[in-house]
């Protein structure tokens, strides 16, 4: 009982936390996966410069929180344009020329991006940074907000693609994209404020993550393959899958490292998704034969 | 074609033969010679994967990567013998790419890529964290290994010429696949792959076949590496080089062989030169990689059509 | 007949320029190569070398060069990886044709460099990378540091933790080369020195979120917290600690390589009583070192950090060449063994011959308001510990826990 209140709860809670990050991250990378049959890999690179963004906009407005609205809308802009001139000549094509040209995009996102701000690490120092006592630990009062915000923020995506029209219709151009454009709706407009959606998504959880996982040109690329799994294990374009294997991971990662080392943690990790392709190669929640 | 293409080739490999004897030659420049031919090979044996059967990994850099360990791992061991290292690399690189190949192509497209890098980062993941093979020093300090008892591949020359008969041999044995049957039918199943099953192939059996073949010419390149560079380490491993792996075949110009060749020593040059004089070379890499995609699918080779040349594919 | 004129005009222009090229080149030069991370996580590492040998190289040339050679540095990159390491110093050696390298900065590299020196019998110094197989099974006749090592690191630091810190104490290192080695290396003086290791723990490089490991932390009993950790994983560390209030909680304390000088400025409330142990800072008392600092300073504008400890090498080596009276590798590299300079950072160093390392005194500070406050100074000689050329110096070692 002790070890349970000691130790496994407070591992779950960490758990939960970074589980309900990768959520953020995964969720975007997944409705792009779904819509455009593109797996994004520059997805990092757009998180990555969404805390660059949120540094830049604090610099000028010393507020954090106006930096969490205007950050993700910049990227959300360079989303866009990015979809406009260089994914969309590309969707008549197989879906491996997206990959390879994302591939090519993060390379050049993220030498830009240290190009301009440098390659040491920044931080962004947290809003607040009270603790309360919470299972017998001090708790980061920012840890909990994380939570708290990134639940809330995956209930607005869920109200959104449910209760409104614009989000029915992102899920029915995942369904049948040439059907929608046969009723008149602008799919092309649509692709691209979903890319745009998208990225400005993956910003914001960057901006978010900052203060807790710190700022630098690399941080995309050590997210992105965790976010990958993610959005294999929860079935591809799925998004309840997506944020359903984001709190798998994120706690067997915790959970794991209590009893294993690093090396045995990561093979695991891998072990679970490649056990769940073959076994169930749609993932938790994939529509079945959706690109298999 | 194939017969008139092998014979256009006798010059370049009589020139790249040669290539010792120009006048200038350094001791460096036959080195970095013998990586951009290596990975012009390695680039060469995954386009007819990516090229000919439609099937993009991003897992490449783990049979290059287990190659190179299975060499460094007899050389550290006192096993000298060159075919010894090879033959090592042979088993395990195609024990693992069984395993791969047979889960990987039951599926098709992005999950194929993506189960192939996943497979590969477990391979990085335990090379990078086991003691027993130098960890994430990887393992250091080989001695050049032996073609045969007293004749060591000790000099930049030697090692050279080595590849350039490897490149030969991989490049004649990719020729003959692409123009024999099995050759047609990996582009059939790249064209319409349902409806090579419905011909009656067996498609995963073929697909599997063309990931193993892949897989050994790319591990047989990796075995070749430690003899040169005196190393393996974790970092030869890594997806990101799988990418770059990706990039020299978009680069050369995707089912044409010759051009993934060139991608890769194009790349390997430009890597080495580039970052001599500016450090955001990846923005030059990054932007060649997104021009091409945009623009120039079919890769350097598709300049020549630009310039008035014959077309230069009859495969596909 | 215009196109004969025009090539006509091109031969001679070439002629002249080739004739022309030793005329300008009056001055004999000498290259030396300066190879390290100019891109990734170890950047910062890698410009501070770079620094170092730029300084060192003025100095030397306004004073004539060396043996009447004026010094040419050529900088490569090696992206923090070996391969590329390899073929650059490759290129250093064969193409360029340098007397000298000076690098790499992550270990892995320096290692597979020190195949390229000993294969092409290049003097090659090392003044950044600090795992414990360099001195010892890596070791060749070309091979010199001005880096401590984590065996030095180790005893420097271990006796002042037992002294004045506490007795028992959590290893947490960064699971790769140079936290391993780090952590071995600090577990075996502490052992040796009767202190307990109360748990040890390693994240992988780059973790992201190091709370599910704080909870054995807190477990485990521990007065102080040993970190081996490195660049941008340690200011992550730090800032959750800190949010997780165990930095008030524990004694903290780590080794040169944990945080640059200036990196502490973003995290000084978190690094609050931090004890790093630091062979070349910027708040060494020492007359010598606040001298070179000054001068460092007026040139590039920032503190020096330990990877400016190449400027040392630079002088070193200059040393040796000009006791040789030759460029000669073999000549060179006798002339080294046992070799004393008074060019140094911090004044007069020495070579030592059995293993080529430079003993060096270690010094400790303590963070207080951003700021390092030095504390104590341990002689070089306690540090440096017995030559082990050839000998594993992992034998015997394990991660077990004693208990007592």
């Amino acid at each position: 009982m002790d070890y349970l209140v000691a130790v496994l709860l407070p591992q779950l809670l960490h758990g939960f936390v970074f589980g309900a990050a990768l959520g953020l991250l995964a969720l975007g990378l997944t409705v792009i996966f779904g819509l455009l049959g593109v797996m994004n890999f520059a997805h990092g690179e757009l998180y990555m410069l969404g805390a660059y963004a949120g540094i830049v906009v604090i610099g000028v407005t010393q507020s954090f929180w106006v930096a969490l609205v205007v950050a993700p809308i910049l990227v959300g802009v360079l989303g866009a344009l990015t979809e406009a001139t260089m994914l969309r000549p590309l969707y008549r094509r197989e879906p491996l020329y997206g990959l390879i040209l994302t591939f090519g995009l993060a390379l050049v996102l993220r030498e830009g991006a240290r190009q301009v701000w440098g390659g040491d690490m920044r931080r962004i120092p947290a809003p607040f940074t009270g603790s309360t006592p919470l299972l017998g630990m001090t708790y980061p009062d920012y840890r909990i907000f994380l939570l708290a915000i990134s639940c809330a923020l995956l209930l607005a995506i869920w109200l959104f693609f449910t209760r409104t029209r614009a989000g029915v219709l992102v899920r029915a151009a995942v369904q049948d994209a040439e059907m929608l454009d046969g009723l008149g709706v602008d799919v092309r407009r649509l692709f691209t404020l979903t890319f745009a959606g998208s990225a400005a998504l993956a910003a914001l959880a960057g901006l978010l993550l900052a203060p807790v996982f710190t700022v630098y040109p690399q941080m995309g690329v050590e997210m992105i393959l965790l976010a990958f799994i993610v959005v294999i294990l929860g079935g591809m374009g799925s998004l309840g899958g997506s944020v359903v294997a984001a709190f798998v991971i994120g706690i067997a990662q915790s959970l794991f490292s209590l009893w294993m080392n690093p090396q045995r943690v990561a093979i695991a990790i891998f072990g679970i998704m490649i056990v769940v392709l073959i076994v169930r190669p749609r993932g938790f929640f994939g529509r079945e034969g959706v690109l298999e | 074609m194939s017969r008139t293409l092998g014979w256009r080739a006798a010059p370049v490999f009589a020139a790249l033969a040669a290539l010792p004897a120009v006048p200038g030659m350094t001791d460096y420049y036959l080195l970095l010679a013998f990586d951009a031919l290596l990975f012009g090979a390695v680039a060469m044996s995954l386009d007819l994967l990516i090229g000919y059967t439609g099937l993009v990994s991003f897992g490449h850099a783990a049979f290059f990567g287990l190659g190179a360990y299975a060499t460094a791992i007899l050389l550290e061991r006192g096993i000298l013998s060159l075919w010894a290292s090879l033959g090592f690399a042979v088993v395990i690189v195609g024990l693992y790419a069984l395993v791969v190949s047979y889960f990987a192509t039951a599926r098709r497209g992005i999950y194929f890529a993506l189960l192939t890098l996943v497979f590969a980062e477990v391979v990085f993941t335990f090379f990078r964290y086991t003691q027993t093979f130098g960890g994430s020093d990887g393992i250091q300090g080989v001695p050049p290994p032996e073609l045969l008892p007293g004749v060591t591949l000790d000099t930049p020359m030697r090692n050279y010429y080595l590849i350039v008969v490897y490149l030969a041999l991989a490049w004649a044995a990719c020729r003959v696949l692409v123009g024999s049957h099995f050759g047609k039918v990996l582009v059939a199943i790249r064209e319409n792959e349902d409806r090579a099953r419905f011909l009656g192939y067996n498609v995963q059996r073929y697909k599997m076949a063309a990931c193993m073949i892949s897989a050994l010419l790319t591990g047989l390149g990796g075995a070749l590496y430690p003899g040169r560079a005196a190393f393996a380490t974790p970092d030869l491993l890594l997806w990101t080089v799988s990418g770059e792996f990706i990039i020299m075949v978009m680069i050369g110009g995707l089912g044409t062989l010759t051009g993934p060749v060139i991608g890769g020593a194009f790349f390997i040059v430009l890597q080495e030169k580039v970052s001599s004089y500016v450090d955001w070379y990846f923005i030059v890499i990054g932007a060649v990689l997104i021009l091409i995609v945009l623009f120039m699918p079919k890769g350097l080779l598709g300049l020549r059509r630009l310039l008035g040349a014959r077309p230069w594919r009859a495969t596909a | 007949m215009k196109r004969v004129t025009s090539l006509a005009l091109l031969v001679a222009v070439a002629l002249a320029v080739f004739l022309a090229a030793p005329a300008v080149a009056q001055q004999k030069v000498v290259k030396i190569g300066d190879l390290g991370s100019k891109v990734g996580v170890f950047e910062g590492y890698g410009k501070y070398q770079s620094m170092g040998i730029q300084l060192a190289v003025e100095e030397i040339n306004a004073k004539g060069g060396v043996l009447g050679h004026k010094i040419e540095v050529i900088a490569e990159d090696d992206d923090t990886k070996p391969a590329p390491a390899v073929r650059k110093a490759e290129k250093l050696i064969l193409q360029d044709g340098v007397k000298l390298i000076i690098g790499a900065v992550s270990s892995g590299s320096t290692m597979a460099v020190m195949d390229v020196t000993k294969k092409y019998k290049t003097i090659h110094w090392n003044s950044v990378s600090c795992a414990e197989f360099m001195r010892t099974t890596k070791f060749h006749k070309y091979y010199f540091s001005n880096q401590p090592d984590s065996r030095q690191q180790a005893n420097g630091l271990a006796k002042y933790i037992l002294d004045k810190m506490g007795k028992k104490v959590y290893i947490f290192y960064t699971d790769y080369a140079m936290g391993q080695s780090d952590g071995r290396q600090f577990k075996t003086a502490l052992e040796r020195l009767g202190g307990e290791v109360v748990g040890v723990a390693g994240a992988p490089l780059d973790t992201k979120d190091f709370s599910p490991w704080f909870g054995a932390i807190n477990a485990s009993g521990a007065d102080v917290l040993f970190l081996a950790f490195a660049g941008t994983d340690s200011l992550r560390l730090m800032t959750q600690l800190h949010s997780f209030g165990m930095t008030k909680k524990y004694k903290l304390a780590g080794i040169d390589c944990f945080l640059l000088q200036q990196d502490l400025a973003a995290i000084a409330e978190p690094m609050e009583g931090f004890v790093q142990l630091n062979h070349f800072s910027a708040y060494n008392p020492d007359p010598n070192m606040q001298a070179f600092n000054q001068k460092f300073k007026k040139k590039f504008g920032v503190d020096a950090n330990i990877a400016a400890g190449a400027y040392d090498a630079v002088y070193f080596w200059k040393t040796a060449v000009e006791k040789a009276g030759s460029f000669d590798s073999d000549k060179v590299s006798a002339a080294h063994e046992g070799l004393c300079t008074d060019a140094t950072h911090i004044g007069r160093q020495c070579i030592r011959t059995e293993d080529h390392q430079v003993v060096m005194d270690m010094h400790l500070y303590r963070v207080e308001k951003g700021k390092n406050i030095p504390i104590a100074r341990i002689d070089g000689k306690d540090a440096i510990g017995a030559a082990m050329v050839g000998q594993d110096p992992l034998k015997g070692f394990t991660w077990e826990i004693k208990k007592k």
